[in-house]
């Protein structure tokens, strides 16, 4: 390793200098806690937002909305969102509109983006949350709220339950982006059945005839919910210790049989064939048509949702982080791409998750194409969100202990 | 044909049975360390070139052989290396951030190195004991190390760019030192005496004698952390900031599990390219200073006398 | 004693007096490495002995060692010292992991190297340049490259389907510990070659000489004489590839992306940037490094035993 003149370290001087530089450190503590900044003096609980329990978010004096009537800002227009959920052209288009540059910045899972976005660390102006997370971000101060005199289009464009829904009564601080559902995706020139030739559909995961291709989405919520479906169990948003070690034993049976892989990226691994069977959301499914190989057509391509809608539905939606440089302009996009002609763009040219806008007719989706006929499974109605388990917000105690149920199901067995 | 050439032509035995003699021949080089570094060789590099041919692919798989093009350097208008902002951003950042680490690390790792080899007071032996931790501390521990610090106390340090470089800067810092110390050991502490009993300052005996030694240890530690920071995943990819922060590596990563196109081989290629010119450019200039100052040990084995 | 001998004396005892000055230059790289190395470890130990914000779940690092909570290495201590916990399982396995790949790795370094720096003769250059060649290839690029010969459809298939060993087929990328080992050797590999290949190119050749002389049979001085004294060669560069493999994460995911793969650095990834509980993935980290720290305990007391062997 060294030169043998400096291998002269015993055990005992080893300690000796750990133990003196142990003391040191101890005494810098006090001046290293002077000058690490503080977290949010959250002295708030978390209240849950569920169907049966609306909730209107508090807004607070230190966190208020921007003023109306001021001018966007001529700054370049820093959006942080899920990869592959914004159609570059509209970035181009409105960055052209209002004479700025448009940046993305990606990520992959639903965790790693609320530790970017609560680290401190990073400022962006346009976010897209989702619902079950959303009250730790709005309590923990990390969204601002919206200033609806920016966002015209809100009253216009989206379904009337959902300009003012549960999880955010008043749309205070979020507005709606796409509506999914979660189901299961396949290949149905690689798999040997159907979800639906299944007595339990859910047990198409566990088929060693897909071995090596069977996919779960690396979500720690999704992942588990159809675990659960499975069983039977239909709170999703269950908290109790018997439901989470049922998910946890029955994602760990799955990776025997079938060597089960996790991935976000269902919108590829599905067209591209890396996966013949993939949990998968239902906008990944619209839009996996631009990502098959030269010659496949769009009918290799599978989605099953239960037929009586008792699956997971949830929506995305946009905000503004209280980082945000340029809040104003960030007003702007979000109303940008409320409009009813970028909205739409964005869904049927790109993105293929669909915004919740009344001039969007399911039917005519699949007449005109956007959807494949054999995916209309993958449409969304106002009337699902009735049916359907809605992911919503989890206890900082029920999430650790979803965590904790995920983190060792990844650890193998 | 004359007689001579008939004699030499005589000896001449198939091609079968000349294999078969070097195999059994005992007194020649061992043929099993023959065959090993042939076959370690060959699986070495043969993925790569791999890899590299599939850059050049007309098509858009990475499996299948379909003609030659540059379409993933720059024909194709939407996915190509110079067209995709994504990739186009991830080479600037590496070369960014590899010559920044270059620029700091080298003259501070010269520096450390010289004055803990020189130095023998109390408290050399800790300090060098502390500079060689961070050589096998894995990448995760030192990437989620520096996350936090900069997260939690050392806020005025933003993620990205500044965040990433300081991380080259702290790991690529412990191989200068090791280079540099192996040939300055090797020199000995002669030459300063001698430039000092002559009458120079201690700063003059380092400027004259000593640095001039030291230029091939410098010259293999500018390669050495251009390359290591070029390589860099771990460290990138915990402290960047968002996709235009992301390097090679890191881009490498979050789209290599996906669906990649040959553009990522295209990119991947490019970066080799670019180490392999610095590093060949760097070889010659240092050959030519050698040839002016006679025979020293060779960079690589510097380097390599240095990590063992 | 004469006067020119005095004052030469008493010229090298100022100059040893002034040796402190020489620290002025180390210290800026000291000061770099304390503030950048050290201190980020103290971060660590404080976010793991740390609470979490109740709303945002954002660490709170606790600077002052005194108001140090367990909680967290409860936890991870609790998985990791009971019976089939799932960081026994993924520290046993990264072990294994670790220690085969380490192995294969040794098995291909040293007769390499062992070829090259005796045998290179006048290919030594070329050969050299083989050897570093992997040095200016990024990692991830080598794992790029064998995701593509492992592609159902690549290469690796094709040739074993094409010579026969297969009838089928054979999905390589689909979790097995197999693929990722071949990564974890292939990638580290040459981090072994190089010190070992440095330390035999450097061994006196007098000695084997002398052992031929005596009578000894190629393969006896390589037995009684080069392995031996490469013992602590050897040893380097098993701790210079083992101590940095402990922490890989992205091997298993690229070349598998399976639990039925997952290491320690895949945890510490998942709790460290996966947000709502930092300190464990902290706590781990900690563990982590001690048990590298006594790896690398063991590795000094080995060497300095067998360093006394060999002068005694």
């Amino acid at each position: 390793m060294s030169h043998p003149k400096e291998r002269r370290f015993g055990r005992k001087e080893f300690l000796q200098r750990s133990a003196a530089g142990a003391v040191a450190l101890s005494g810098m503590s006090t001046l290293l806690a002077a000058c690490g900044g503080s977290q949010s003096s959250a002295r708030e609980t978390l209240t849950l937002a569920r169907q049966d329990n609306p909730v209107k978010w508090p807004i607070f004096k230190d966190n208020q909305a921007i003023a109306s009537g001021l001018e966007p800002e001529k700054a370049t227009l820093q959006i942080f969102n899920w990869n592959g959920y914004l159609w570059p052209r509209s970035m181009k288009e409105f960055g052209k509109q209002y004479g700025v540059d448009v940046r993305m910045t990606t990520f992959d899972t639903s965790d790693e983006a609320i530790s970017k976005l609560t680290s401190g660390g990073l400022s962006f102006d346009v976010f897209f949350p989702f619902p079950d997370r959303l009250g730790q971000l709005i309590v923990g101060k990390a969204l601002q709220p919206l200033n609806h005199s920016y966002l015209p289009n809100l009253q216009k464009t989206i379904w009337p339950s959902l300009r003012s829904p549960f999880y955010d009564v008043g749309s205070q601080y979020t507005v709606p982006y796409t509506i999914y559902t979660t189901g299961i995706g396949y290949r149905k020139d690689m798999v040997q059945q159907t979800p639906a030739e299944y007595s339990n559909p859910y047990e198409i995961y566990w088929d060693g005839r897909n071995k090596g291709k069977t996919f779960l989405l690396d979500d720690g919520r999704e992942a588990p919910i159809h675990m659960l479906l499975k069983n039977g169990v239909t709170d999703i948003n269950t908290e109790k210790p018997d439901d989470i070690a049922l998910f946890e034993r029955e994602l760990k049976s799955l990776i025997k049989p079938v060597h089960v892989k996790l991935s976000t990226n269902d919108y590829t691994n599905i067209p591209q064939g890396i996966a013949s069977v993939h949990q998968a959301w239902s906008g990944s499914m619209v839009s996996a048509k631009w990502y098959l190989p030269q010659g496949t057509g769009t009918d290799v391509l599978g989605y099953w949702f239960p037929k009586d809608g008792h699956g997971t539905i949830g929506n995305d939606m946009m905000g503004v982080p209280r980082s945000a440089k340029s809040p104003v302009l960030a007003h702007h996009f979000i109303n940008f791409m409320l409009d009813d002609k970028n909205g739409y763009d964005n869904f049927a040219q790109y993105n293929g998750y669909q915004p919740p806008f009344v001039t969007i007719n399911p039917d005519r989706l699949i007449s005109d194409g956007v959807i494949p006929k054999n995916l209309t499974s993958a449409v969304v109605r106002e009337s699902d969100f009735k049916r359907a388990y809605f992911l919503l917000e989890l206890s900082p105690t029920g999430q650790a202990a979803w965590q904790n149920a995920w983190a060792s199901f990844k650890a193998g067995v | 044909m004359t007689a001579a050439e008939a004699t030499v032509a005589i000896p001449r035995r198939s091609t079968l049975t000349r294999l078969q003699d070097w195999w059994a021949n005992p007194w020649g080089r061992p043929r099993f360390l023959v065959l090993a570094t042939a076959l370690y060789l060959v699986w070495s590099i043969i993925p790569i070139l791999i890899a590299i041919r599939f850059s050049f692919n007309e098509g858009r798989s990475r499996s299948t052989s379909q003609g030659w093009s540059l379409r993933w350097y720059y024909g194709d208008p939407d996915l190509s290396v110079w067209h995709d902002p994504d990739l186009r951003s991830a080479l600037f950042q590496s070369l960014r951030l590899a010559g920044i680490a270059v620029l700091v690390t080298v003259p501070l790792g010269v520096a450390l190195a010289i004055g803990l080899t020189r130095w023998r007071g109390r408290g050399a032996g800790t300090s060098n004991f502390i500079s060689m931790i961070p050589l096998v501390t894995p990448e995760i521990v030192m990437g989620t190390a520096l996350l936090l610090v900069f997260i939690h106390l050392l806020r005025f340090i933003p993620l990205g760019t500044p965040a990433q470089a300081i991380g080259h800067i702290t790991f690529s810092l412990v191989f200068v030192l090791v280079i540099v110390r192996g040939r300055l050991l090797a020199i000995g502490p002669e030459y300063e005496e001698a430039a000092q009993d002559l009458g120079a300052s201690r700063l003059q005996a380092v400027r004259l004698a000593l640095l001039p030694m030291l230029a091939p240890a410098i010259v293999a530690s500018v390669i050495v952390v251009f390359a290591i920071s070029m390589d860099d995943f771990v460290v990138s990819a915990f402290l960047s900031s968002g996709s235009s922060t992301d390097t090679v590596p890191v881009r490498i990563y979050s789209t290599g599990r996906t669906a990649p196109t040959p553009a990522l081989n295209a990119l991947a290629t490019l970066t080799l390219g670019i180490t392999i010119a610095i590093a060949a450019v760097l070889f010659v200039l240092w050959k030519l200073v050698q040839s002016r100052r006679g025979p020293a040990e060779t960079g690589v084995e510097a380097f390599a006398s240095g990590l063992e | 004693m004469s006067d020119g001998s005095a004052a030469r004396s008493s010229r090298s005892e100022e100059r040893r007096r002034s040796t402190a000055g020489w620290s002025l230059l180390a210290l800026p790289g000291v000061v770099w490495v304390c503030f950048f190395f050290l201190l980020p470890f103290y971060a660590v130990l404080c976010v793991a002995f740390g609470t979490v914000d109740p709303i945002l779940q954002t660490p709170r690092p606790a600077w002052n060692p005194l108001d140090w909570n367990t909680s967290a290495f409860q936890f991870v201590s609790d998985n990791l010292f009971t019976w089939h916990g799932p960081f026994e399982i993924v520290f046993v396995r990264t072990f294994f992991y670790v220690l085969i790949a380490t192995t294969l790795s040794l098995l291909i370094a040293y007769p390499v190297a062992y070829y090259v720096a005796r045998h290179g003769g006048r290919w030594k250059g070329l050969l050299l340049l083989g050897l570093i060649a992997p040095f200016f290839i990024s990692y991830l690029m080598r794992m790029l490259a064998w995701i593509n010969l492992l592609q159902d459809d690549g290469w690796v298939n094709k040739v074993l389907l094409w010579i026969g060993l297969l009838s089928e087929p054979r999905t390589w990328l689909d979790g097995r510990a197999s693929s990722v080992i071949l990564g974890l050797v292939y990638g580290y590999v040459p981090y072994m070659i190089l010190p070992l290949y440095a330390f035999l190119d450097r061994i006196d050749r007098n000695v084997l000489e002398a052992a031929r002389d005596l009578g000894a049979s190629p393969a006896q001085a390589f037995r009684l004489v080069t392995f031996p004294l490469s013992i602590p060669a050897v040893l380097a560069g098993c701790v210079i590839i083992a101590l940095p493999m402990f922490g890989d994460y992205y091997t298993p995911d690229l070349l598998s992306g399976s639990p039925q793969t997952s290491m320690i650095g895949n945890e510490i990834n998942l709790y460290i940037r996966g947000g709502q509980q930092i300190p464990i993935g902290a706590a781990l980290v900690v563990v982590l490094m001690l048990f590298l720290g006594l790896l690398m305990g063991y590795y000094l007391v080995v060497t300095a035993r067998a360093q006394r062997r060999l002068t005694a």
